[in-house]
């Protein structure tokens, strides 16, 4: 574990589409779920 | 050139909505997708109101299901005891789903409940697509072949009532395609869609059916369900208009053909993934107007009522004094146009049979 984050930086580096694209889903997911609990109140 | 909805009360482009389905029909060809959980979205940011366009767009699905099924049964590529199992629970499902939609409709909340529903079944079926695209590039990529599990038991499959699927070659319980049905059928009714991304899925990886026999079954089920909502709808709500209808089931049908012809020619693993970032972007879309824009969806110009042409006229009063009979007309209308369809794509296939081999 303590390896894998260690690692972090470089695998970030190596794997720039995926980060970027998991980044988004990410982002993407927090505005509908913020947005349905801001509506929603 | 804009045209009057009657029922739905607005004016939309003819232009945008054939250009509109026709695209979304060529994806649907193309991807085996039944594509109304792209068009509800669309007629959404056209104009409609959101309660039109999912009545609207189970009338279009009834008539592409009936066109793609009539296909299916004349190549005999239909289970149809598998089928009428979906349905039995398919019923269930639309009368929960209606029954849902008529409390959201009474407290005033379903124009944002089917835009919060949309967002996430676009966003589950987006992200799924986007993975499951990008990892099988990799694969390739890399050259890595995984070998699949024939067939896998689940819980579902040990349930009683167990009874025999000849044309399936399957031996299970009636209950599995009964709950899978159930589900499809509520989210049908609430959504507007045929509910192929979930049914598919469903009978390849749970029910376990042979992959020719799947895209003419679900097409089976879809007829049944979309019967249900398009009646329910046109009777409670009335909001079936027929002029839209038309134009919607044109369009798809049209764009369907063309997209099966491209799909026979080309590859389709990087354009699933070309598919889920336009399905993650129209999420993205409807967010935006519900969210931040919501006071747009509505800003339709409306034209008085009185001014009507004859047509837009008796369909108005149809709707109105006698809503059995134009629910029961709007089916037999989409059931006509389906089966013409796919009787004049067997005219031209074998007139092409016949001329260029």
């Amino acid at each position: 574990m303590s390896n894998l984050i260690k690692n972090l930086p470089t695998e970030i580096k190596k794997n720039k589409l995926k980060t970027g694209i998991f980044l988004g889903l990410s982002a993407y997911w927090g505005v509908i779920l913020i947005g349905t609990f801001l509506s929603l109140n | 050139m804009e045209v009057f909805l009657p029922i739905a009360e607005v004016s939309v482009n003819i232009a945008a909505i054939f250009s509109l389905s026709g695209i979304v029909g060529v994806l649907s060809g193309l991807f085996g997708v039944g594509g109304g959980f792209l068009m509800t979205p669309f007629l959404i940011f056209l104009g409609v109101p959101p309660t039109y366009a999912v009545a609207n767009e189970a009338n279009n699905i009834l008539a592409t299901s009936v066109s793609g099924s009539t296909t299916h049964y004349l190549k005999d590529t239909l289970d149809y005891k598998m089928g009428l199992m979906i349905v039995v629970g398919g019923v269930f499902g639309t009368l929960i789903g209606i029954w849902t939609f008529t409390y959201f409709k009474d407290i005033g909340k379903i124009d944002i409940v089917i835009s919060l529903a949309y967002m996430y079944i676009l966003a589950i079926i987006g992200t799924a697509m986007l993975v499951e695209g990008l990892g099988e590039i990799d694969k390739a990529r890399k050259k890595i072949i995984t070998k699949k599990k024939l067939h896998v038991h689940y819980w579902i499959h040990g349930l009683p009532l167990r009874m025999r699927f000849q044309k399936s070659k399957l031996y299970e319980s009636a209950f599995t395609p009964i709950i899978i049905g159930l589900i499809v059928g509520f989210i049908a009714a609430i959504m507007g869609i045929g509910g192929a991304f979930i049914l598919v899925p469903a009978m390849i990886y749970i029910i376990g059916m042979p992959t020719r026999l799947i895209p003419g079954t679900s097409l089976f089920v879809t007829i049944f369900v979309s019967v249900i909502v398009t009646f329910l709808h046109a009777f409670n709500y009335g909001s079936i208009d027929l002029i839209l209808v038309f134009m919607l089931v044109l369009g798809s049908i049209v764009g369907v053909q063309v997209g099966q012809k491209i799909g026979e020619s080309v590859d389709s693993t990087g354009l699933k993934t070309l598919l889920a970032v336009l399905l993650l972007l129209v999420g993205i879309a409807i967010a935006y107007d519900t969210f931040f824009a919501e006071h747009a969806i509505n800003d339709v110009v409306k034209i008085d009522v009185n001014n009507l042409n004859p047509l837009s006229m008796f369909i108005k009063k149809l709707s109105a004094d006698m809503p059995t009979l134009y629910g029961l007309f709007s089916i037999l209308f989409a059931v006509t146009l389906g089966v013409a369809a796919a009787f004049i794509r067997r005219f031209f296939s074998n007139l092409r049979k016949k001329y260029l081999n």
